[in-house]
């Protein structure tokens, strides 16, 4: 799969959106990741095994301790793509307006 | 059972400094910057109901036909591209006076969601929620 499937495979579970909300606020242990959750730890390792394929976290290991993070960039590929459409218009938009506003400016 | 298929919606608005009926003219006129038919290589415009248009850009085709010209209020027309994996999309433009200007709106529904993205909307609404500062300037769209 490519990343963008990846991506939105990831973000399609509800555990695992709430691990991204969770990981928003900062990094994270991984016992402290799962305490919220009413589920086996090994639940929890697929998931993130899913979001680190998804490369929306990373681990990073800090004495005894690996923290994991919360990496935004592939969220602002699902963003561009769902937003493409969006961003064509708002384009066609702006220079139509730019139109109108340079057409005035001319007039006075 | 046949699922009902998923499709996305944009919504863009702009507030035009002319009147509703100068902007209406200016969205059908090709000459005018920014309407879809301005930029494209070859054209056919044809804007009253059941007139036909199309337009090409970098080799890529969109067609459509028009299911509503109402000056200067409204215009209504399909949109077919390789984007909607050649389905109808419905593109609904309305102008409404504010003042001087004119308010003006653009909603593209319709637009197929594709396999990639089937059943992932929710999780695509609930992370534009949580995470708007993870979005970049994505905030004009309203749906």
């Amino acid at each position: 799969m490519d990343q963008l499937s990846d991506v939105l495979t990831a973000i399609s579970h509800p555990t695992r959106r709430a691990i991204i909300g969770q990981l928003a606020n900062g990094p994270a242990r991984f016992l402290d990741i799962a305490k919220p959750f009413d589920t086996a730890l090994n639940a929890v390792t697929k998931h993130l095994k899913l979001l680190e394929r998804a490369g929306l976290i990373e681990r990073e290991k800090r004495g005894r301790e690996v923290l994991i993070s919360l990496r935004g960039e592939p969220l602002r590929e699902v963003a561009g793509w769902v937003h493409e459409y969006e961003r064509f218009w708002n384009e066609r938009l702006d220079q139509f307006e730019q139109h109108f506003r340079n057409k005035k400016k001319e007039k006075k | 059972m046949k699922d009902a298929k998923k499709t996305l919606e944009v919504r863009v608005q702009r507030t035009i400094p002319a009147s509703p009926g100068e902007v209406f003219d200016g969205w059908l006129n090709p000459t005018v910057p920014g309407n879809p038919w301005n930029a494209a290589e070859k054209f056919i415009l044809e804007p009253k109901v059941d007139g036909l248009f199309f337009w090409t850009l970098n080799d890529t085709s969109h067609y459509g036909r028009f299911t509503d010209v109402e000056r200067p209020a409204r215009i209504q027309h399909t949109w077919v591209s390789p984007k909607t994996l050649g389905e109808e999309s419905i593109v609904t433009l309305t102008f409404q006076k504010k003042g001087e200007d004119t308010l003006m709106t653009l909603e593209h529904s319709g637009i197929p969601d594709t396999d990639a993205g089937r059943g992932h909307e929710k999780g695509w609404n609930h992370f534009l929620d949580i995470f708007p500062g993870q979005f970049g300037n994505g905030s004009r769209k309203e749906k």
